[in-house]
């Protein structure tokens, strides 16, 4: 203290006697006090500028006593233009809020990941998606309140969002939409998600501007900018995990031009291999995986303009449970009575069938020009998702994938912007997508689906207007979708069929700054979306159930495939309603949202009765439409007790229903609450600490449909009694399991050199070996969920 | 400036190209190699004409349509018979070597087996209720495989000197590296599973 004072009294004189030597140092944070390196801090009218390094830390020096003005930025955070009076001889310690209004620029730059002024969304990012890392997209998402998985195993995680996936969540890797076979609820989002700098979920229309069908929501994978200036940097993470006995390398490096400013490029890699995951008590045999990406990007931007090129490869290898593989309804029986699975073995890195392989390739090309108050954007993007699905085969079968599939998608999307005044904004779009799927032949079984061509044309127009404390979003959006069709009904008969779909969808959000560090926002979209060419078409089985699907076209009487127009199939309508509140002061952070979701014939798998054939009896499973409501509130809270502990709690609470039928959904998420605390010591010292203990506890899903067993339907057709056809409503094999608690440690130390650092992360997570089952993953009929699982990571940057 | 504006344009027009031009082929059919859509029973009686039952699916394992079985199977009492199995696959074309499942289980017979099981003790021999329940159990192969294990395309039936009924239940387990002369029942995976309603007049 009377240090400070001294400093005080002389400051000003040292100023004086040296009017341009004084240095203001300080760091830049967030409201959660994550430090925000590469906030940049510009002295407007001087024109000179530092960017905050490692830990938010920045330096002006050489300054000359009086006041400057400060323009403080950074990307998602609302910019901050203040005054700075110099001599200033305490660390500047800048807050900045993070903010919608501002994330809108991100986009400005990241062409066609824009964000609506109103959206209510939710952002992963800096040190909490670093603590995901060596996790799968879907799985560290889930660190997000209202966001959930369907899990298929350890290792395939599919985002849930308001309790509705698959082709109702979109998601935008590196703003192209992901387009693999994602009708399959084991199919897990082909992304790497080392790519990732953030990762965004939007929950609310804002999603109008990437297409009809984002019923739930949008997932944005975003990686960082490229670097426009010369030097080179880095970055390299090692995580290894006891469980799995998994390991993971990933790293990129970047660079820029001293001969070509505004040029800028990246080089990225993953490698992952896992073996068995272990639950509490045994091996989950055959649940191991392997992963190898690559990605490649460039970019050349000038001051009003800019092209980016990016490839990517995924390639992973997956395991599923040995003991699932079921033969009939005999063998499920058994598979879901037996305390510990069928063909459980010793731990291996091996990997046989049931397993998958999937190939994603990525190649996008975009560009942006501004002219006045114009902007134009193009993005160009072709995938190729090749899927192969390997089971217990007879024979000469055996090395012969059950099912494959090469799906080629071309994505083109324009869209001008203009903005009109500050106060108004306007823009327009088309996006355009051509959609080509081919069986992959030799697979010796009907195809599960069809081969197809599908196109989709897409025009829409956003208009945002700011009036003092309200923000005003209004979006209309048409399109118009074909698919061509050609496949093989039950009978092995070529069928040929095309079908049209067209229809318009709207958004009405507003957003209202109640005071500086409170908002409320409410949003209404309407949203469409046809059924997709799985839904329709399906036919037989696949990994992921025990058990036989049909599509909604396939004739129960006849097994032949029926037209369209002519089956009573509807469009899937929905209407949300999205509310938000949203309080950000310096120490304490609150977010509230509640939601409705109302599907008009919502599709979803429906548990039909039995089928029997000369290899004995089968369930089988038709999709179904129904209308359905999802309902929920999401919280999240965050308090800082002091430059130190931080406190996190975080709920997710969700009812679904069946409103045709006046049922239960199955594969539902449970409510869960999340608490956390945390300590963080002053990461600006050279070496910094960090410590984190987390408890989730997930509740026991009471909304669960009836229970038939496989062994009650054996009974029952012992006797003649087509148990599943008697008892209508929805049904699950087996009743929802008990609701559990996890906790979770974690420790970590960075160590910082002259431009670089290192991090060195421990954490365990079901610390107490915990046996669970979740709900939501589809091996709880037959194995418990992981067990506990240590991991380290090292990360380098530079 | 300049140089964007034009790869704007080259990009714009070159991937409209792109999505315009596409034709396409219709797909190969697929020979669905593992299914059985028909298996037809013939028991041929020493004397007399033969009894004849099947049961079809024409849609396959995976078909919603349930299989249809004929029968019962009205045997004479105290007559010999012998029994011949043949199957077929109709989801594959019918000069496909996949249509004829008998002939590829003749090729694959170190790998199958039958396995049977009665009730009601309708048959002198063999006596008992079959060898589903334990594979010591006495049937009575004419064929064998290459090493002199059991097939059972071919078995013989002598049935009791009495009237009666009961269940008669045929199963074909593919065991392939299992098939030994020690494997049961519950080796391996069932090809075909059909029980079927049997008289003895």
């Amino acid at each position: 203290m009377r240090v400070a004072f001294l400093l005080l009294i002389f400051m000003p004189l040292v100023g004086w006697a040296q009017p341009c030597s004084f240095t203001v140092s300080g760091k830049v944070e967030d409201d959660r006090g994550m430090p925000l390196a590469g906030a940049t801090l510009v002295l407007t009218k001087e024109k000179k500028g530092v960017i905050a390094g490692e830990a938010g830390k920045f330096e002006f020096t050489q300054l000359c006593a009086g006041k400057y003005e400060v323009e403080i930025r950074y990307v998602g955070y609302q910019t901050i233009t203040t005054s700075l009076k110099v001599p200033f001889n305490k660390p500047w310690i800048i807050t900045m809020q993070s903010d919608s209004t501002s994330l809108n620029e991100v986009v400005i730059e990241d062409k066609h990941t824009n964000l609506a002024v109103t959206s209510t969304y939710s952002s992963l990012s800096g040190k909490l998606l670093e603590e995901t890392m060596g996790k799968s997209l879907g799985e560290s998402i889930r660190e997000i309140p209202g966001v959930n998985s369907i899990q298929t195993g350890p290792a395939i995680f599919k985002p849930v969002i308001h309790g509705v996936h698959s082709q109702r969540v979109l998601i935008l890797n590196n703003g192209i939409r992901q387009e693999g076979q994602n009708w399959g609820v084991e199919h897990a989002p082909e992304v790497d998600q080392f790519i990732a700098s953030n990762i965004i979920v939007i929950k609310d229309a804002a999603a109008i501007k990437y297409g009809a069908d984002a019923l739930g929501g949008v997932v944005l994978v975003n990686p960082a900018k490229l670097p426009t200036e010369a030097g080179i940097g880095g970055q390299l993470h090692t995580i290894v995990a006891s469980n799995n006995g998994s390991g993971v390398i990933s790293g990129f490096l970047e660079g820029g031009s001293k001969k070509w400013p505004g040029f800028g490029w990246r080089t990225q890699g993953t490698i992952k291999k896992a073996g068995d995951a272990r639950a509490a008590n045994y091996v989950l045999s055959n649940t191991g995986f392997e992963e190898q990406n690559f990605s490649l990007s460039t970019a050349y931007h000038t001051e009003k303009s800019g092209i980016d090129i990016f490839y990517s490869h995924f390639n992973t290898s997956i395991g599923i449970l040995r003991g699932t593989s079921v033969e009939s309804i005999e063998d499920l029986a058994n598979a879901m009575e037996r305390t510990v699975p069928q063909y459980t073995t010793d731990f291996t890195y091996d990997i046989k069938q049931p397993r998958q392989s999937v190939q994603h390739d990525l190649v996008k090309i975009n560009a942006h020009i501004e002219k006045g108050k114009n902007e134009f954007r193009f993005q160009y993007g072709f995938q190729s998702n090749r899927r192969t699905e390997y089971d217990f085969r007879r024979g000469s079968l055996r090395e012969i994938p059950a099912l494959g599939f090469q799906l080629y998608t071309q994505t083109l999307d324009a869209e001008w912007q203009r903005t009109h005044s500050p106060r108004w904004q306007s823009s327009w779009g088309i996006n355009a997508l051509y959609q080509n799927n081919n069986k992959i032949d030799g697979t010796q079984t009907i195809p599960f689906i069809p081969n197809f061509d599908h196109i989709t044309m897409g025009l829409f127009v956003v208009e945002k207007i700011s009036l003092r404390q309200w923000m005003l979003e209004l979006g209309l959006r048409y399109d118009v979708k074909n698919y061509d069709v050609i496949g093989f009904d039950l009978n092995n008969k070529l069928y040929h069929s095309t079908i049209d779909f067209q229809n318009a969808s709207g958004t009405v959000s507003v957003k209202r700054r109640l005071t500086s560090t409170s908002s409320f926002t409410s949003s209404f979209s309407s949203a469409w979306r046809p059924p997709n060419v799985a839904e329709l078409y399906s036919i037989g089985t696949h990994q992921s159930a025990a058990s036989i699907e049909y599509g909604l076209l396939l004739s129960e009487t006849t097994s032949e495939v029926r037209p369209y127009e002519k089956s009573g199939v509807n469009v899937e309508k929905a209407f949300k309603w999205v509310v938000g509140y949203k309080l950000e002061k310096p120490r304490f952070t609150t977010e509230i949202t509640g939601y409705v979701n109302y599907i008009f014939d919502f599709i979803y798998l429906k548990p039909r009765g039995i089928t029997q054939s000369l290899r004995g009896i089968f369930p089988y499973f038709r999709y179904t439409q129904t209308d359905a409501s999802f309902m929920g509130i999401d919280f999240f809270s965050n308090y800082k007790i002091n430059s130190f502990w931080t406190l996190t709690g975080k709920a997710s609470y969700l009812r679904a229903t069946d409103e045709t039928q006046n049922d239960y959904l199955v594969f539902i998420p449970a409510n869960r609450v999340d608490l956390g605390v945390r300590y963080e010591s002053n990461p600006e010292k050279k070496w910094s600490w960090s410590a984190e203990s987390k408890l989730r506890w997930v509740a026991n899903q009471s909304r669960a449909p009836q229970v038939i067993t496989p062994r009650q339907i054996i009974e029952a057709q012992a006797q003649g009694i087509d148990i599943v056809a008697q008892r209508p409503g929805n049904f699950d094999f087996k009743a929802a399991p008990d609701g559990y608690a996890l906790i979770s440690l974690s420790v970590g130390a960075t160590w910082k050199l002259k431009s670089s650092k290192c991090e060195i992360r421990l954490s365990a997570d079901n610390l107490t070996n915990q046996s669970f089952r979740e709900y939501t993953n589809r091996l709880r009929y037959f194995a418990d969920d992981v067990g506990r699982n240590i991991t380290l990571g090292l990360h380098y940057s530079f | 400036m300049k140089s964007l504006r034009f790869i704007f344009f080259v990009l714009t027009s070159g991937s409209l190209l792109f999505l315009a031009s596409c034709s396409k082929d219709d797909p190969k059919p697929e020979n669905i190699k593992e299914a059985i859509t028909k298996a037809t029973f013939t028991f041929t009686p020493v004397t007399g004409s033969p009894v004849v039952v099947n049961v079809t699916d024409p849609d396959g394992t995976d078909g919603p349509i349930n299989r249809v079985l004929s029968g019962p199977i009205n045997l004479v009492k105290n007559m010999p018979y012998t029994l011949t199995i043949t199957m077929i696959n109709e989801l594959a074309p019918t000069t496909a070597p996949e249509y004829d499942v008998t002939e590829e289980i003749k090729k694959e017979k170190n790998e199958h087996m039958f396995f049977f099981a009665w009730t009601n003790n309708t048959f002198s021999n063999p006596a008992g209720n079959g060898n589903i329940d334990a594979r010591a159990d006495l049937v009575n192969y004419n064929d064998k495989d290459d090493n002199n294990l059991p097939l059972g395309l071919s078995t013989s039936w002598t049935t009791i000197n009495a009237t009666g009924s009961g269940k008669f239940r045929i199963v074909l387990k593919h065991q392939p590296d299992l098939k030994s002369a020690t494997s049961t029942f519950s080796d391996g995976e069932s090809d075909l599973d059909v029980e079927f309603d049997l008289s003895i007049n």
